[in-house]
């Protein structure tokens, strides 16, 4: 089945008792984006992507994914899909080389095959060296690594990722993220990612649709989003010698300042549409008034604010675990909405 | 096809070889349940304290405790304590310093010769019925032949004679524990193999990613069960053959039989494991396997006939272990392993251990998920 989409949602709905994860999503990915799905813990993106990768059942609506429905065809999508859970997932009791190949057979891969792709691939994500090594002795950043590894065995040509960075050091973080830019510009692979870091959406992610207690409330790039909310970046002037109120009226006539507030200590914000850019034309102007600028910073708007924006609350908010008391012993319940 | 349910046996081999501690357990084990079993049930009782008050000079009191030396002498079954004060005895029994006071009054020859009955007290400590019982029948026996004054050289004509004539070489009682010790290995192989690897990847988190992939539930099913029959079946392998060597029945006898006991020990490994699956199939945490796996032995154990009789039980209990395939599994390897029964004599039991093994099979499909 020939489609451009990779990914087709329709009022896609996950209840789970009285608590509804997934909240009717509707969207659209085309071959060869990198998608990205932003949004707090707790906010649905797992139980999202557990359904479109066919271990969860959705309770209502329809997810087409590599052209199969999830509900209808589980089978064929599994066979299409590659998929790095959010929890670790690598047998401990087995070798990295092991534990690839185990998987190269339950797509039933050839045998030479198999081995010649586990070897290029353990040496791009830099574990040929400890191949042969249980994986009980690796750190989360090389288990994390054989793990995006493991899942391109097959070859997919959609990749789910569930927050693919979740507990690494930042610099595990960059070799994953330059290895999955690598994906979708060499391979031209279809990439659906979930995070809770605003960093590594808007540098890694196409298109970024932000998720709230289930519901979709923005889709856009990133650009696109930062533009759509008011203010835009604040560039925080100190001004000393001449009066601020000087300042602010000459830097008020520009065209790309939308406002103005003083602030206490002779401080004034200016709301521009590009910080970095727009400042060495702000302080001409402050200069030309007689105006002396002591210090100046910026604050460039990122997801962020229109995480804030959206949902008047900070993404960082992180929800209690839940415990289910019937199995007890503190294990988080895997329904990992 | 073939490739997928391959790799899903070879993950759980390599694993499981990459743990001999479970391999040396769960071969050890059963031989010391063998070793434990045969010695705390079959053992004969000796030295148990008996407190002696004779107050009785006459020729049957001197009679009866010569008696009761012999037995001392002998079986041991007692050891008898002297004593003088009779209240003395009484207490050092409830004290627990005895486990019996026998009282000879000191009318007891006189009783014996002239008319009237002699008594002899005896004082038991009932809360050990098996001590008590044995005291109570060994005095009795040691009082009853004083009245006789001749053993009679013929025997008694007018009264029927059993003879016993045993249909099958002598078996003893803890021979008769093989076939449970075998029994038990195979329960303990099948819980930690099979379903229980499915617990396990669950509670480690790595079942969702076998899960993603295009394995089928059959391959995962089928291919936990042939991997846990061949763990099994090497263990309680081993098990049969250091059991049959310790407990001295000649391992011809299970060489000659070994097709029937082999079918036997795969058809019951095959019956567990597929109960296992339909009872472990959707638990999430090992304690609760912990917790049923003891639970399970002693109700699949106990009342499999391995090792008291299924005659003795109770109605209900007796019900219980028509449907407990352990009890058929005992039976048939009794059948083959003590009679020599061939295919044929078990047939019974091995239709009804296939007909458990298809109901557990499908059972444990339809509760399987193939999600989350």
């Amino acid at each position: 089945m020939q489609n451009d989409k990779a990914i087709t949602v329709s009022q896609i709905t996950k209840k789970f008792g009285a608590v509804t994860a997934v909240d009717g999503i509707d969207f659209e990915v085309p071959r060869g984006e990198f998608f990205g799905f932003l949004g707090p813990n707790g906010a649905g993106k797992t139980t999202l992507i557990r359904m479109l990768t066919t271990i969860l059942k959705p309770t209502s609506g329809q997810a087409i994914v590599s052209g199969f429905d999830v509900a209808k065809d589980p089978g064929e999508v599994r066979k299409h899909i590659g998929v790095v859970p959010q929890a670790s997932t690598s047998d401990l009791d087995l070798t990295g080389r092991e534990n690839m190949d185990l998987y190269g057979r339950f797509y039933g891969i050839k045998a030479a095959e198999r081995r010649e792709r586990i070897k290029n691939l353990l040496d791009t994500v830099g574990l040929a060296q400890r191949a042969d090594d249980l994986v009980a002795t690796y750190s989360g950043g090389m288990r994390r690594r054989l793990e995006i590894a493991r899942v391109l065995v097959h070859s997919p040509a959609l990749l789910f990722l569930d927050e693919p960075t979740i507990g690494l050091d930042p610099q595990s973080r960059r070799v994953v993220w330059d290895f999955l830019r690598k994906l979708t510009e060499k391979a031209s692979m279809t990439i659906f990612l979930t995070t809770h870091y605003m960093d590594e959406a808007e540098s890694l992610c196409g298109r970024v649709a932000i998720i709230d207690t289930g519901k979709i409330i923005a889709l856009g790039s990133p650009a696109e989003l930062k533009a759509n909310i008011p203010g835009n970046d604040i560039i925080t002037l100190a001004v000393g010698k001449a009066a601020p109120q000087d300042v602010a009226g000459a830097v008020e006539k520009l065209p790309f300042v939308h406002k103005i507030k003083p602030e206490e200590g002779g401080e004034i914000r200016v709301y521009v549409d590009n910080g970095p850019k727009d400042l060495p034309a702000l302080i001409d102007a402050a200069r030309a008034v007689g105006g002396e600028i002591t210090s100046a910073s910026v604050h460039e708007q990122s997801l962020e604010d229109v995480f804030i924006h959206y949902t008047g609350k900070s993404i960082r908010e992180e929800e209690a675990k839940k415990v289910s008391f019937f199995i007890g012993a503190g294990l988080p319940q895997r329904l990992g909405r | 096809m073939m490739i997928k349910l391959l790799a899903v046996i070879e993950r759980d081999l390599k694993k499981f070889r990459r743990n001999p501690i479970v391999l040396a357990m769960s071969i050890l084990m059963p031989i010391i349940y063998l070793v434990i079993l045969g010695n705390s049930f079959q053992g004969k009782l000796t030295d148990l304290p008996v407190a002696l008050v004779n107050q009785d000079t006459g020729p049957f009191a001197k009679r009866l405790v010569e008696n009761l030396m012999a037995i001392q002498a002998g079986p041991r079954t007692f050891r008898l304590v002297d004593l003088t004060d009779q209240q003395k005895a009484v207490n050092g029994v409830r004290a627990g310093l005895y486990k019996a006071a026998l009282i000879i009054p000191e009318d007891f020859s006189k009783r014996m010769t002239v008319a009237g009955r002699p008594d002899l007290g005896l004082f038991l400590d009932n809360t050990d019925s098996i001590s008590a019982d044995n005291i109570r029948s060994l005095i009795l026996a040691a009082a009853a032949s004083l009245g006789v004054d001749y053993v009679p050289i013929r025997e008694v004509t007018n009264q029927p004679l059993l003879r016993d004539i045993n249909l099958y070489p002598k078996v003893d009682y803890y021979q008769s524990l093989v076939p449970g010790v075998v029994i038990m290995a195979i329960f303990l192989g099948t819980l930690t193999t099979g379903a229980f690897n499915l617990v396990m990847d669950r509670f480690l988190g790595i079942d969702e990613s076998y899960l993603l992939t295009p394995l089928t539930k059959a391959d995962i099913v089928s291919g936990l069960i042939i991997s846990g029959l061949g763990i099994t079946l090497m263990n309680a392998g081993l098990v049969f053959a250091v059991s049959l060597l310790i407990t001295g029945i000649p391992i011809s006898r299970g060489l000659l039989n070994f097709v029937p006991l082999f079918i036997i020990v795969a058809l019951t490994t095959l019956c567990l494991l597929s109960l296992m699956f339909a009872i472990l199939g959707r638990i999430k945490h090992p304690r609760i396997v912990g917790v049923l796996s003891g639970f399970l032995n002693v109700i699949l154990f106990f009342p499999s006939g391995s090792v008291y009789p299924i005659a003795s039980f109770p109605g209900w209990l007796k019900g219980f272990a028509a449907i407990n395939p352990e009890a058929y599994a005992v039976d048939a390897l009794k059948s083959v392993l003590f009679k020599g029964a061939g295919m044929t004599g078990v047939m019974g039991d091995l239709m009804f251990l296939v007909l458990f093994t298809a109901v557990m099979m499908t059972l444990s499909i339809l509760t399987f998920k193939r999600t989350l």
